[in-house]
């Protein structure tokens, strides 16, 4: 009874699949492709995450593009030098070596030293804040501090501490895939450097104006650009900005600074500004 | 009776104010008037600090084709230009004013009534811009641009917006009720400006009898239609009320001059009479003043540029537990962020709300009960519009039709799960015109 149903059913499938393998068999050894090993060696010491910091949509395209144009100047910004080292070998030549960047935040107003205009309720992401107001703190150019950077981040390099947010920069890869998912732009990126400083404060408002919304704020007081022996401090729409090629990170900006909580951060001593604040 | 066809709620009206005649409030002690009121580019400002301005003078320049002018709500000094909190939720450029108490008119402005029959279609609307009108029902469009629609659309119906439809709001009401004369006035010279055969109608709920049975006294001498609508939320929206009038659909991507409407507020046809017959300039609105946590709830005339702590001082008090201060609507409008925003000349209501028992955003997940789907006035699936949204697939949540939404709020009412859909769709929107602002730049 069975083997009357059994045995055709699996007689004629088995026929179908035969029949159906060896055309597929065919196909595929006539129109094969030629497929360049070398893609495949670079696609494989390449990181692999699709993170589009390259400007390619993703890691193959990147490798497929760059063995078949040689390109030397093309670099993968995750990789950094030891990467552009390992594609030059596979390659048979000398890649330019990338600028390592790395995100950072122009804010230090946590929720501390920010004041607040109005709770908000709604969907806790950014973006979503936006649409109701400029944002729970009063100062309109500051890190909203719901978190929407986190989940673009590949990396998990974000996360959200006393409503800032912090980037961990030893994650960080320079991909610059946050950019696009902060409404204030209080997100840049910059050049990764062993030391440097930068002004962690966003606010185009007036100086009377930031000190009212924030204890972190940039008033614009010119006392850094003053003290500043080699120019490397200016001044545009009340707030001040450290031209990084000429700061030789001496670090007279951060004596100077009046604000509360110092604007004026040193990447990789924060040393200064923590025995400022305990002072 | 006409309603429109698909969707709809009926939340519970709560027209608290309804029997209140409006009152006029005294003038502040300082006004702010943001130059951003109306939908387009912000005015050019035209007055410096410490100048003296008159009531009704011009402090803020059309800057462009789709933007309005800005005036003075009263005499006195120029305090301050600078950005301040706007009902919108932005920060946005204010002149403030110090009022001299005189309230004088600027020169011109305080004549006789003027026979607008004598005035040519140029000169209305060069009158109706002149003295900023724009719709006053929330979106602030300038009204004599929508009175100037391309030469090639035929206008066959003129529809002046009565419905009112969103709970507690009553300033559209009273002045149906006290004001028909400038109404019908109001409608006719806008009538005036189009060519050939055209329907005029006013819509209007069934539950304002009172303002339907006024204005048929009013209007119907005149050739002009009543309509009593059925109550229904968002009966007011635009393509809704064209929908329920005449029958026709504004689709996706139309405006309704694509099918002959145009659709007028009841406050911008009464500014429309005050610019071409008084000369005057739009300085003051209707505002309804409601909600269960302040003590006088009313309809009052006050000044654009009033700020909502002046108000609260004028109707009294608002209880402890208001945790929430809106500027429109319960289901469309905004909560403000400070109490320092000021009446702006698309302020129709300011309620007082306390809904701390909901507290933080509780949404949950879908249900797929699809009541949101029932409602919805455009036809759309808000639950997958949220779902999309959530997921960040901002190239297939256009397909969807995403731009349609017209954000009535339909569907966030309806949701027993209590998903934030309307803020999704709004976060969706903010988000695909960032990414288009970033692709072309």
């Amino acid at each position: 009874m069975i083997s009357d149903v059994f045995i055709p059913a699996v007689s004629s499938l088995g026929a179908v699949a035969l029949a159906l393998g060896l055309i597929i068999h065919f196909v595929s050894k006539k129109f094969h492709v030629e497929e360049d090993p070398t893609v495949k060696l670079v696609n494989g010491i390449l990181p692999g995450v699709n993170c589009g910091a390259c400007g390619f949509p993703s890691c193959g395209q990147f490798a497929e593009v760059l063995v078949e144009t040689r390109n030397s100047t093309m670099t993968c910004p995750v990789g950094g030098a030891d990467l552009a080292a390992k594609l030059g070998e596979a390659l048979g030549m000398t890649m330019a070596e990338p600028k390592p960047q790395l995100a950072v935040l122009l804010c230090q107003g946590n929720n501390d030293v920010a004041r607040q205009t109005a709770e908000y309720l709604g969907i806790q992401d950014c973006w979503a804040a936006t649409q109701a107001f400029a944002g729970p703190k009063q100062c309109r150019y500051s890190c909203i501090g719901l978190g929407s950077c986190i989940a673009w981040c590949d990396f998990g390099a974000m996360r959200l501490e006393n409503g800032l947010i912090v980037i961990d920069k030893d994650l960080c890869t320079g991909c610059a895939a946050c950019i696009p998912a902060c409404p204030t732009g209080v997100l840049v990126m910059q050049d990764k450097k062993a030391s440097r400083y930068f002004i962690a404060c966003n606010s185009r408002d007036r100086g009377a104006a930031t000190k009212k919304a924030c204890d972190a704020g940039c008033t614009a007081c010119q006392k850094c650009v003053k003290v500043c022996e080699d120019n490397a401090i200016v001044i545009e729409e009340f707030l001040a900005r450290i031209v990084q090629d000429k700061c030789t990170a001496c670090g007279k900006c951060i004596e100077v600074c009046p604000t509360k909580v110092n604007c004026i951060r040193l990447e990789n001593d924060l040393k200064a500004v923590k025995q400022k604040q305990a002072s | 009776m006409n309603t429109f066809r698909t969707g709809g709620i009926h939340p519970p009206e709560s027209k608290l104010t309804g029997n209140s005649p409006i009152e006029v409030m005294p003038l502040p002690s300082e006004l702010a008037i943001p130059l951003s009121q109306h939908l387009g580019k912000p005015a050019k400002p035209v007055v410096k600090m410490n100048d003296e301005v008159k009531k009704g003078q011009l402090i803020g320049e059309a800057d462009g084709f789709i933007s309005a002018n800005v005036h003075a709500s009263t005499s006195g000094k120029i305090k301050a230009i600078k950005p301040h909190p706007h009902p919108g939720g932005q920060y946005a450029m204010t002149v403030f004013i110090t009022p001299d108490g005189k309230d004088e008119w600027a020169e011109g402005l305080e004549c006789a009534p003027a026979d607008w029959k004598r005035l040519s279609k140029q000169e209305i609307l060069r009158k109706i811009k002149d003295a900023g009108v724009v719709g006053m029902g929330g979106a602030g469009f300038p009204t004599n641009v929508k009175l100037s629609p391309p030469p090639d659309k035929k206008i066959d119906t003129l529809i002046l917006n009565g419905a009112e439809c969103e709970p507690f709001l009553t300033a559209d009401h009273r002045l149906m009720v006290e004001s028909p004369e400038d109404i019908v006035t109001g409608l006719e010279i806008m009538a005036s400006l189009f060519d050939g055969p055209l329907k005029i109608a006013i819509g209007i709920e069934s539950n304002k009898q009172d303002a339907i049975e006024t204005l048929q006294r009013y209007a119907l001498p005149k050739q002009i239609d009543v309509v009593s609508l059925k109550t229904k939320y968002p009966q007011g929206a635009e393509k809704q009320l064209i929908n329920a009038i005449t029958g026709r659909i504004v689709g996706e991507g139309e405006l309704p001059f694509d099918k002959g409407c145009i659709v007028q507020n009841i406050g911008t046809a009464v500014a429309v009479c005050e610019a071409v017959c008084r000369n005057r300039p739009l300085i003051e609105r209707v505002v309804t003043v409601s909600g269960m946590e302040i003590t006088r709830k009313k309809n009052i005339t006050v000044r654009i540029g009033t700020s909502f702590s002046d108000i609260i001082a004028f109707c009294g008090n608002m209880s402890d537990k208001t945790n929430q201060v809106i500027s429109g609507g319960p289901m469309m409008g905004k909560a403000v962020f400070s109490l320092d925003v000021p009446v702006v000349k698309t302020t129709s209501g300011i309620l007082f709300i306390n809904n701390l028992a909901l507290g933080k955003s509780m949404e949950r997940t879908c249900i797929r009960c699809g009541r949101c789907v029932e409602v919805c006035p455009q036809g759309l699936a808000p639950w997958l519009l949220a779902n999309v949204a959530q997921l960040r697939h901002f190239d297939e949540i256009q397909t969807l039709g995403l731009a349609n939404c017209t954000e009535c709020g339909s569907c966030t009412y309806v949701c027993p799960s209590r998903r934030e859909l309307v803020h999704w769709i709004k976060y969706a929107k903010a988000l695909v015109a960032n990414r288009q602002k970033r692709k072309s730049a």
